[in-house]
């Protein structure tokens, strides 16, 4: 009589299966990793000084804040020459009395590009609303 | 004693549904950060800024690299060719009031951007941004 085997129940699985988590985890890591460099991107807008100076046609002249920058080290702010590392002072004050809020940047061609950015940024933090450049 | 399992019971195929999950994943991504990689692949070292103005907004993006090329979003043109090219993009229907962003590397010469600047505004882009890159720290 041949020998009859009894068929068993497989073993359930009682563990979580954790490989497709984890898969997807290391991709979301390795994709933000390669992704966040460009997300971090912000800009600076910035107006045409002629467009900005038509808006604000009935402003007086006097109120208007004009930063001109000749060289690296060297800032005008409306024509009295100021060190680069106190400008925020005198700027603020400035802008805080303007109405219209505006802030007119003219650079010479030679400024560096981070230099000027770097102008702008503060002028920003100092309470501008706007900022024209002239000749941009 | 040996256990037996009959044959019907093994799993004989492959289990393909990390895969697809994996892809999946990967296809939602790709169509979310699609948008943010659509400039060109030049070496470009934004200078770093603390405001932060219009940064998930749709843009054309005007792109000038440390050794002084320069692309249209992700084509690299010519000196010549960018005011015809930039022209053509922001004639088209929906990209009326679109933000230009200029991508310029922080070393290169303000005279090099002016002059970006310049043919944004020839090319009729009404809003111009200057792109920047977020300074780490305590935003004031």
């Amino acid at each position: 009589m041949p020998r009859r085997w009894r068929m068993r129940a497989p073993e359930s699985i009682h563990d979580v299966n954790m490989t497709p988590l984890i898969d997807v985890s290391l991709v979301l890591v390795v994709i933000l990793m390669v992704a966040t460099p460009m997300a971090f991107q912000s800009s600076i807008g910035v107006q045409r000084a002629a467009q900005a100076g038509k808006a604000a046609i009935a402003a007086v002249k006097a109120e208007r804040v004009e930063i001109t920058i000749v060289s690296a080290d060297s800032v005008y702010v409306n024509r009295t020459a100021v060190p680069r590392a106190s400008m925020s002072l005198l700027l603020k004050p400035l802008i805080q009395l303007s109405p219209s809020k505006t802030v007119i940047v003219r650079c010479a061609d030679q400024v560096p590009h981070g230099t000027f950015v770097e102008i702008l940024d503060e002028a920003k933090q100092c309470g501008a609303a706007n900022i024209a450049v002239v000749g941009g | 004693m040996r256990s037996f399992i009959p044959r019907q019971m093994m799993i004989t195929k492959v289990n393909v549904t990390p895969i697809i999950d994996v892809a999946l994943v990967l296809v939602i991504i790709l169509l979310v950060t699609a948008p943010l990689l659509s400039v060109a692949d030049l070496p470009v070292n934004l200078p770093q800024a603390q405001t932060r103005e219009s940064e998930d907004e749709r843009n054309l993006s005007i792109t000038l690299s440390s050794r002084g090329e320069l692309a249209l979003d992700d084509h690299i043109v010519s000196r010549n060719d960018l005011l015809s090219a930039l022209r053509a993009r922001l004639e088209r229907k929906d990209n009326e009031n679109v933000l230009v962003v200029v991508r310029a590397d922080m070393d290169a010469s303000y005279g090099v951007v002016r002059e970006l600047l310049e043919v944004a505004r020839e090319a009729g882009a009404r809003r111009i941004a200057i792109a920047t890159r977020q300074k780490t720290g305590v935003v004031q």
